[in-house]
């Protein structure tokens, strides 16, 4: 038997960005299944910045049992991080540069790890930088410029995270124009959860958040708002009607 | 006139008033040979931690430099053009951290290549530790935990080991690899040293704390043997302790300020 091979892909949020708002976060570990899960902290694409390590530990450790690989200072953590990364319910992946994160993990064969807890059923999370790099293709605008960046490829789609925010949006549909593969973009506070490849649920942790699928129809782009369930529990909006758009 | 292409490595050093890291801000400063030198940190190796960036902004601006930082992480915030803004530097000075990771994102975003070419066309380049190891084939890493060799960029022959006495372990692996031919030979640096290289050739070698010295490392009969090389001395221009009074005020200033600062600062989100 095969385990469920899992990936949410946020657009932003979590205990990184909505100080206060623990909706995707706990989405995420109850997908886990377990009262107690394993999660691990991957803030590589940050440097490991301390800041964030700490609002991690401050955000999970009442509610899970939470480590981290710090891929800059591995003489002082875990040894084995191949089995300690196999060993999780959860993999969290932090924000930031997306080029040094992929640069850091294929130089510690993280990459490949990864890979291996993903067929194993580690669910795999992440916001940002820790979203994009799933997809075959990022759509990233961390840089300045917004590029194509190729990923890790777990998912065969292409990915955009903050959508809306700046010129992404456009570049999004550039590319697809380009012949990038058709893929998701989701704004700050939506989520994206993946069972093998396929999108199965879109979730957000404020009512106005939306997720979009953008695919190439001839020499235009098709952009279909998706139905998106809040996590407040509110009925205020709990299925959005699908929208869609031209562009 | 031909530019000369030139690397200072520093077998490990700091933007604080340890013994001898005054002493090497000078040599570099005097190296950089220019009325207000600007010198830019590339802290990319331990993965652009804010307390380094402050202290190398503070000591450099404090001599008269015009200090920077590219951040590789934080380009988001700050988008710069890499090559220009590199090619525009007096010095260039690679900090420390793991070696791996430094060379693996400098990599991933086209640096090594635009190094490269500041160095070619007379950039200063520096760099400590690993920002030290990373210009020669290659060299010691505790990057993954326990010391191992590890490749560096090659532009200067042979190999190097930082923190030479200080790190036993690390200078036990650097004589094995030599010895079993997994290094070229090299030089081993101890904390406070430096070695000057122009066109890639070893010009001088320079220490800046007493008793810390530079070693040539070679493969003889299948053992490896170390050579004290003849090193410069430089005088710690530290200033008497009184000189410091009006910075030790400044400093007490700064963190009140702060302190006042934290306290009336609302939770503003992260950035990531």
């Amino acid at each position: 038997m095969h385990a469920m091979r899992q990936v949410v892909a946020f657009g932003g949020g979590g205990f990184s960005q909505e100080s206060g708002n623990p909706l995707l976060d706990d989405y995420v570990l109850g997908l886990t299944g377990t009262a107690s899960p394993r999660i691990c902290f991957l803030p590589t694409a940050s440097g490991d910045a301390d800041h964030y390590l700490v609002r991690f530990y401050n955000a999970f450790r009442d509610r899970a049992r939470p480590s981290h690989v710090s891929l800059f200072r591995r003489e002082r953590g875990v040894s084995d991080i191949r089995s300690h990364l196999l060993a999780q319910d959860l993999i969290y992946v932090g924000g930031g540069s997306l080029i040094s994160l992929l640069g850091v993990w294929r130089a510690h064969g993280i990459d490949s790890v990864l890979r291996e807890a993903y067929e194993a059923g580690v669910i795999l999370c992440g916001l940002s930088a820790g979203s994009l790099c799933w997809f075959t293709e990022a759509v990233s605008g961390y840089h300045g410029e917004v590029n194509r960046v190729p990923a890790l490829g777990f998912l065969s789609h292409s990915n955009a995270v903050h959508y809306c925010v700046g010129d992404r949006r456009a570049a999004f549909h550039r590319h697809l124009l380009d012949g990038m593969p058709a893929g998701y973009a989701a704004e700050d506070g939506a989520a994206l959860r993946f069972v093998g490849d396929e999108l199965v649920e879109v979730v957000a942790s404020r009512p106005e958040a939306r997720a979009y699928k953008l695919e190439r129809r001839g020499n235009q782009v098709l952009e279909t708002r998706l139905a998106t369930r809040y996590l407040g529990g509110q009925p205020l909006a709990t299925v959005i009607p699908l929208a869609r758009q031209a562009a | 006139m031909t530019i000369s292409r030139r690397i200072l490595a520093l077998g490990g050093h700091d933007f604080d008033r340890r013994a001898g890291n005054d002493a090497i801000c000078d040599l570099i400063v005097e190296l950089a040979d220019s009325p207000r030198p600007r010198i830019c940190l590339l802290p990319t190796a331990s993965g652009d931690p804010e307390d380094q960036i402050v202290r190398f902004k503070r000591s450099f601006a404090e001599r008269d430099c015009v200090p920077s930082v590219i951040s590789l992480f934080r380009l988001g915030e700050s988008p710069v053009d890499l090559r220009e803004e590199l090619l525009g530097q007096d010095v260039i000075y690679a900090g420390g951290g793991s070696m791996v990771n430094l060379i693996a994102i400098w990599r991933a975003h086209g640096l090594d290549e635009i190094l490269r070419e500041c160095w070619r066309e007379g950039v200063l380049i520096c760099g400590q530790s690993a920002g030290a190891m990373c210009w020669f084939e290659g060299g010691i890493t505790s990057s993954q935990g326990e010391p191992a060799v590890a490749d560096g960029l090659g532009l200067l022959p042979g190999s190097a080991c930082v923190h030479y006495l200080t790190e036993p372990v690390r200078r036990r692996r650097f004589l094995r690899a030599i010895t079993a031919g997994e290094l070229e030979p090299g030089l081993g640096l101890e904390d406070q040293t430096a070695a000057l290289f122009e066109d890639a050739a070893l010009a001088e070698t320079i220490t800046a704390r007493e008793g810390a010295a530079v070693w040539e490392v070679t493969a003889e009969n299948g053992t490896a043997r170390e050579t004290e090389l003849h090193s410069r001395v430089l005088e710690d221009s530290r200033p008497p302790i009184n000189g410091m009074r009006g910075e030790i005020l400044e400093l007490r200033q700064t963190l009140a300020t702060r302190a006042g600062q934290r306290r009336g600062a609302r939770r503003r989100p992260g950035r990531f």
